[in-house]
Parts: structure tokens; C-alpha cells; sequence
């Protein structure tokens, strides 16, 4: 019988991201002031307490369970599991290591990887090679991308675990909700033999309410962000991605947001912005420097630039309804997961993205936008054309473009994207 | 008498023929499609002439770089480059499928940039196919569906009369018959002494999927004829089955027998996967569901996620039935699905000891040199 370390050894890049969490939050905390980084230091505190819990959970011997972050962690509350995101490991190492995780990413590049898939599956790919990690099962969406569908069979093909696949359909319509939702329910079964559970969808129901108000907070959240100046600091949003991605249907996603919502009400009522002058608000539709979120800080601080949204804060889905039968909690479920961070975008056509850009241009009061397009996402590949133009026609403002790997520095690096940006804003002045 | 200058061939040189404009001139449809989950036989029985959209000999993606970014795959750019420069203008129609993240967002820049620009008139309609990206039941029963919606929407668009039954009977033996022929030349291809090179087959190919079906059945047959009467090749060129990316330009397959090969088989869009089983017939009943059994379970491209073994086992057996001296994996850079398959087979070559080069490449021929240098070294290293 292994014991507790032998079992906690499982997870090895989870107590890699707990003591790298824990060292930065101790940083902030120790140095400096309430008013420094608050997003940051709440969003570590939340996302640290279940971690902890986690590893814990992992020593006890509870099976490993690797979800794609498409794949909504509040819908494993069916099993008492250790849930782990194989993208959210990737990339928030990546941003809290000093070195990053580029060690591994050459790692599965050496094995024969193709350079042009996406980092946030490289990393975990990268790590089980060295077997950092040992999954008893892994699930995954068909969706969004190319990236996803190719690389997730190495971790079964190669490394053996157990790889069980919901197949989500591309185009929104009732039809698709059903489908995938009947896909949900049979993958979560599936899930349920692999690792000897029954799934208790009663329990998982617990979890949707929850995630249920945390909707509510995140919409009343976005509604004070359209005030002038935005009343919530730029790294708010890598942390809320980090949250939306690990902590999902736990008390601690609601406290974070709880937390936010309660300093972002303060700094409205008192006109406040985080770097002190806005100048510059900013709409990112895809997604930040994930190897460096220090930018975040340097835009508010060095430039006044607001990044009033990122691709995973601006996708709010319709409530659950959890009090019906089991087919309509799982069509909830189906409608909630097709308008996830990114899913939304890469499963339907892009007319709704490009309109959902422009609305929200309008309703936030954007003075442009940064689209950053990862080498990855071949799924987002053909619109930033279309949307500058849409943009420049309909609202007027300009869209700076910038290529990117969004968990390697070694593409475009941190002092490339801030001579890009700082240039771009000298334009806008 | 060879192959060299056959007129069949010849076709896929360019992309308009003029077999299109005889159709044409009848008042008669063309339709392109880009992936071969499109049900052609559906298309063929409405009396449209599905065509198989690629970019043959266009090197160039400047218009097309304005719409997509440099990620995105040099041969889905290069034919939207075409379309943007007139070259797809001819097109009744433009059938799309979820078959890559490239190829399916050609449904979005066709319609607002292709067929929307300043001077270009005519209204094209567009459908799109919604696949599976796994083999269930369940993914069948979604992909038949949509496969019965679009039988109704090209009703409503071109026909405006049902599509019978026998009217997809006779289509279909039409295509058995296609797919049959392609097989009989293919096996005098994988001989000892192959009747055919792999550029004339991938040329055979294209033009097949250029014109209408019954006029490529009589051209295959005049060719199998001719092939079974003629020499095959004798030499001690090493035997290579290709496999991987999109390939629609005998550029590429004609460096790779320039430097001492002969490709003898292949697993590619454009090749063998395509004719490896028929639609079956049975009683005649339901032949729409027929139809859309063999597209979704046959041979799959890597776009099904969870499939993978059944390819490596058809790129096994067809490297002992082909009598293959070693393989060549090549990708289109940013194929994410070529690529992570192509790194699974490498490993699983190389641990039975078969020969395997790995290569990334443009669609375009932009690095020749490097290429050639990879491809010559690779086969002086195969004993």
C-alpha cells in the first residue's frame, strides 16, 4: 500500500504550483501595501485554500482526475476526486516560476511535438514524460481547437490514462445543448467506472447553485467596470481566469468574488483607479501574457491602460436551472460549457463574436483593442482582420494585433509586447 | 506510351477545366467542397458537380495573408488566395465542413470577403456540416441528421424537388464504381514493378475529383487498361508510402521521386483513404443512411480525436501489403492534427524498425533545397 507521500507524489507539479503560489502571496502580503496588487492577493488566498485541500485530498490516495479546462471543474463535484487542469497547470506555472515552464515544453517538442501547438497542453504533456504526474483519468471536450483534439490521445496512447471524451458540436443551436449535454452525462459515467465512483449528481447540483451566484457577482462585477475609470486593476483578470479554471463550484470561487466585488463597489463610489490615472481603456478579446502577467501591473501603472476585459471575463452564461429533472440540469450544463472562455468563440461562427466585440466596445467605453493571436489558436486564426475592420466601421477604434505564445516568453517576449503597446498608445494620444 | 501528357492528368494542372464549363454551358451547377466528409454522391444525385477545392500551382497567400494570420496552414491560405483573386469564382455553391479550425472558418471569409467583394455579383449559397470529432452511435445519429438536414436545404436550393432514392442509387454505383476503379489502379501501383508513379497517382486523384463521375469513370478505365497492358516500373528506388498534410501539388511528391524514390502508397486526403470501401447497397433501402455510414466510419483523417490505432494499423498493413522501404511523415506547418499524429506514428515506426523521416514543409514549395537535402539523406540511410 503506498503511503501518504508516495501518493501525494502524484500531483508533483501541484505542490510545485502551491509552493510557487504561496512564496508569491507571501511577497505580497510581506511587502507590500493593502492597496498593492488586492486582485492578486485574494485570488491567491482562494485558489491556494482549495490546492491545499487538493494535495491533501491526493496524499489520502482519491483518484487523479485530469480535466481540459473546457471541460467546467464544478461538473466533477459528482466524485471525490483531486481535479486537475491540465491547461491551468501549464500556464499559471509558467506564470509564477521564475524559469516558467519552458523545460518542459522542450521536453515534449524533443519527443516530437509540433512547435505550433498550444503551450497550455506542452507543459502537462511535457511533465508526464518526466511521469511528474500519474492520472488515473483524464476528460476532455472535443472542443476548442485542433490543438486539443490532436494532443490529448498522447496521454493515452502514450502514457496510458484512461482518456474519456465528450464530443461537443460546433454551431449553437437546441439541438447541440442536447446532444452535448447527453454527452456530459455519458462521459461523467464513464468517468464514474474508470475510477470506481458512482457520480452524485445531487452533489454536483450543490456545486451549480454555487456556481450559480458566483454568475451574479461576476455579472454585477462587469457592470462597474463600465464605469470611468474602470474600478477593477488589470491583473484582476488572469486571476478570475485562474479561478474560473481551477476553483470553479467551491466556497472559495464565491468568496473571490465576493472580495472583488466588494473592493471594485469601493473604488467606484470613490472614482479610484488601480494605477492612479486612467488613460486608456482597453479590451483584450483573447488572452493575456500568461509567461509574464507582471504586464498587467505595468499597464496600469507605467501606461494608465485599463484591460477592461479578457476573453475568460467577458463570456457570462445563463443560470442552471437546478431544480428541474436531470435532462434539463444537463442541457443547462451543455449551454453553460458551449458559451465558456473560448468554446463560445471557437464553436460557432464568427458573426456573434465580431458582434459581442462591438457591443462591447460600446457598453465599456473601449478606446481600442489588443488582440493577441497565440500561435495555437488556428481556431481564431482567420478573424482579427474582420474584427479590425468591424471595429473601425461600427465603433470607430483602432485594434492592435500582436502574435504570441501565450505560455512561452521565448516568442514575443514581455519588453517586445510593452514597446508594441507603448507605441500603439502614442497613436491613440 | 506513358502517363507523361495524359489529357485526364493533365486536368489537375488548373483548377478550371473544361469539363466545368461544359457543365456550365448546360446551365448546370458546380459546388466546391474542401473535405472529403462532404457526401458527394448526395451532391452528384441533385445533379451538381461537386469539386474538390484546392490550390494546385498558386504560390502566392499575399491576399489571403490579410485574413489570416501566419499560423494558420499555407494551403487553406493559398486557396483562399485563389478565391480572392477570381479563381474560385465559377463555384454555384460552397460546402463546409468542421474538418480542420483552417478550413472551417472558409465559411465566414468566402462569404464576407470572397463572395462579397466590390464587382463579384452573383449570390453563392453556402452549407455547412457540423462532424463529430469521435465514432459513436450517438455521433453517427448527429452526423446522419445533418447529413438529412442538408439533403432537404440543397431540395430547397437547387433542386426544388426531392431527391429520390434511386436517384442516390444510381449516384452511388456511380461512386462504387469510382472508388472501384481508383483500387484496381492502386494495386497495380503497390506491385512489385508499379504501373504508376505516386505523382501520377495524387494527379489521377485531383482530376478525379475535378469533373463529373461518369466522364472520371471512362478515363480510369481507358487507364486501368492501358496500365495493366504496360511495363511497370523496374528499379531499385526505394518504396515510400506517403502520409500526412493536404497534398494537391505534384511539386512536392515529384521531389521526393526525383531523389530516388517511388511513392507506392500513401495515407492522404487527396490518395488511398479516399477509395478504401463503398457505400453499401444491400436492398436499396435507405441509401442516404448508406451514404453517411461510410463517410463517418471509414478510414478516418486525424481530425477524429479518438481513432488514432485504426491509422497506424492501416499505414502497418499497407506498408507490408506495399512492400514499403520506409515512410514519410510531413506536415503543413500549423497542422496541429497531421503533426501530432505524425509524431505518434514516428514512434511507433521507429519501435518496429521501419524507416521514418519526419518532415514540416509549406504547402508551396518555399524550401526546396532543404527539403530535397532532408528527403536524399534520408533515403541513402534506408538499407
Amino acid at each position: 500500500m503506498p503511503n501518504k507521500t508516495e501518493m501525494g507524489n502524484r500531483i508533483i507539479p501541484y505542490q510545485m504550483l502551491l509552493n510557487s503560489m504561496s512564496t508569491t502571496h507571501e511577497l505580497i502580503d510581506k511587502i507590500l501595501p493593502d492597496s498593492g496588487l488586492p486582485s492578486l492577493r485574494i485570488g491567491l488566498e482562494e485558489v491556494l485554500s482549495v490546492v491545499r485541500k487538493d494535495i491533501e485530498k491526493a496524499r489520502e490516495g482519491l483518484p487523479i482526475v485530469g480535466y481540459h479546462f473546457a471541460f467546467q471543474p464544478e461538473y466533477l463535484k459528482c466524485f471525490d476526486c483531486v481535479p486537475i487542469c491540465i491547461e491551468g497547470v501549464s500556464f499559471f506555472l509558467g506564470a509564477l516560476l521564475l524559469s516558467g515552464v519552458e523545460t518542459y515544453y522542450d521536453l515534449i517538442g524533443n519527443w516530437g511535438h509540433p512547435f505550433h501547438t498550444c503551450s497550455a497542453q506542452k507543459g502537462v504533456m511535457g511533465m508526464s514524460l518526466e511521469d511528474l504526474f500519474k492520472f488515473d483519468a483524464i476528460i476532455t471536450p472535443t472542443a476548442p481547437c485542433d490543438s486539443t483534439c490532436a494532443s490529448y490521445p498522447f496521454f493515452k496512447l502514450q502514457k496510458k490514462y484512461p482518456l474519456i471524451i465528450a464530443d461537443m458540436p460546433f454551431l449553437h443551436e437546441e439541438k447541440s445543448y442536447k446532444y452535448y449535454g447527453e454527452q456530459l452525462k455519458l462521459s461523467l459515467e464513464e468517468l464514474g467506472k474508470v475510477i470506481g465512483q458512482e457520480p452524485d449528481f445531487e452533489k454536483m447540483r450543490n456545486a451549480l447553485e454555487l456556481e450559480n451566484d458566483v454568475t451574479k457577482l461576476k455579472m454585477e462585477l462587469f457592470d462597474l467596470i463600465k464605469a470611468v475609470p474602470s474600478p477593477i486593476e488589470n491583473m484582476f483578470n488572469p486571476i478570475s481566469a485562474a479561478a474560473t479554471i481551477f476553483i470553479s463550484g467551491t466556497s472559495e470561487n464565491l468568496s473571490f468574488y465576493q472580495r472583488m466585488l466588494e473592493l471594485a463597489k469601493n473604488r467606484y463610489k470613490n472614482k479610484e483607479h488601480h494605477g492612479g490615472e486612467e488613460r486608456v481603456r482597453s479590451i483584450w478579446p483573447y488572452m493575456l501574457t500568461f509567461f509574464d502577467i507582471s504586464l498587467c501591473e505595468w499597464l496600469d501603472r507605467e501606461l494608465g491602460m485599463s484591460i477592461l476585459l479578457d476573453i475568460f471575463n467577458y463570456n457570462l452564461s445563463d443560470l442552471i436551472d437546478t431544480k428541474s429533472d436531470s435532462d434539463t440540469l444537463f442541457y443547462g450544463m451543455a449551454k453553460k460549457a458551449m458559451g465558456w472562455p473560448m468554446v463560445k468563440q471557437s464553436s460557432e461562427f464568427y458573426y456573434p463574436f465580431l458582434d459581442d466585440c462591438i457591443r462591447m466596445a460600446k457598453d465599456f467605453s473601449a478606446d481600442c483593442f489588443i488582440y493577441t493571436q497565440s500561435i495555437a489558436c488556428k481556431q481564431f486564426g482567420a478573424v482579427p482582420q474582420l474584427l479590425r475592420e468591424a471595429l473601425h466601421d461600427e465603433v470607430g477604434i483602432p485594434m492592435l494585433i500582436i502574435d504570441f505564445d501565450v505560455g512561452d516568453a521565448r516568442m514575443t517576449s514581455l519588453k517586445a509586447f510593452k514597446d508594441k503597446i507603448t507605441m500603439f498608445v502614442q497613436t491613440l494620444m | 506510351m506513358s502517363l507523361n501528357n495524359d489529357p485526364f492528368l493533365n486536368i489537375s494542372n488548373s483548377i478550371m477545366n473544361s469539363y466545368v464549363k461544359e457543365w456550365q454551358a448546360k446551365s448546370k451547377k458546380v459546388v466546391g467542397h474542401y473535405c472529403t466528409y462532404i457526401p458527394e454522391e448526395l451532391l452528384h444525385a441533385a445533379n451538381l458537380l461537386p469539386f474538390r477545392i484546392r490550390s494546385t500551382g498558386n504560390k502566392d497567400t499575399d491576399l489571403a495573408d490579410i485574413y489570416m494570420v501566419r499560423f494558420t496552414c499555407s494551403f487553406v491560405r493559398a486557396t483562399l488566395d485563389m478565391a480572392l483573386r477570381g479563381g474560385y469564382d465559377f463555384l454555384d455553391g460552397l460546402f463546409i465542413c468542421n474538418s480542420c479550425d483552417h478550413t472551417r472558418r472558409m465559411y465566414e471569409l468566402f462569404d464576407l470577403k470572397v463572395f462579397k467583394r466590390k464587382g463579384f455579383e452573383k449570390k453563392v449559397p453556402r452549407f455547412y456540416i457540423a462532424m463529430p470529432h469521435i465514432i459513436t452511435d450517438e455521433g453517427f445519429e448527429w452526423y446522419h441528421k445533418e447529413i438529412e438536414e442538408f439533403k432537404e436545404e440543397i431540395e430547397e436550393t437547387y433542386t426544388h424537388q426531392i431527391i429520390s432514392d434511386q436517384d442516390l442509387l444510381n449516384s452511388i454505383k456511380i461512386f462504387n464504381k469510382n472508388r472501384d476503379l481508383l483500387r484496381k489502379i492502386h494495386e497495380l501501383r503497390i506491385i512489385d514493378a508499379p504501373k504508376i508513379t505516386g505523382s501520377e497517382a495524387l494527379q489521377m486523384s485531383m482530376s478525379n475529383s475535378s469533373i463529373p463521375k461518369e466522364l472520371a469513370n471512362q478515363e480510369l478505365e481507358r487507364i486501368l487498361k492501358f496500365l495493366k497492358e504496360s511495363e511497370g516500373i523496374k528499379s531499385n528506388v526505394k518504396r515510400i508510402m506517403l502520409v500526412g498534410s493536404e497534398v494537391d501539388s505534384t511539386d512536392f511528391t515529384k521531389l521526393i521521386e526525383d531523389s530516388g524514390a517511388l511513392i507506392v502508397s500513401d495515407s492522404l486526403c487527396f490518395g488511398s483513404r479516399n477509395f478504401l470501401d463503398d457505400v453499401h447497397i444491400g436492398d436499396g433501402n435507405n441509401p442516404l443512411k448508406n451514404i453517411s455510414k461510410r463517410l463517418y466510419y471509414r478510414l478516418s483523417c486525424p481530425r477524429m480525436m479518438d481513432d488514432y490505432d485504426r491509422r497506424f494499423d492501416f499505414l502497418r498493413n499497407e506498408i507490408d501489403r506495399a512492400n514499403i522501404d520506409g515512410v514519410i511523415l510531413q506536415r503543413i506547418n500549423n497542422c496541429d492534427l497531421a503533426g501530432c499524429d505524425n509524431m505518434l506514428h514516428s514512434h511507433r515506426l521507429k519501435d518496429l524498425e521501419i524507416p521514418v523521416l519526419d518532415l514540416d514543409r509549406e504547402f508551396y514549395q518555399a524550401d526546396t533545397t532543404r527539403l530535397q537535402t532532408r528527403i536524399e539523406a534520408f533515403l541513402e540511410m534506408i538499407k
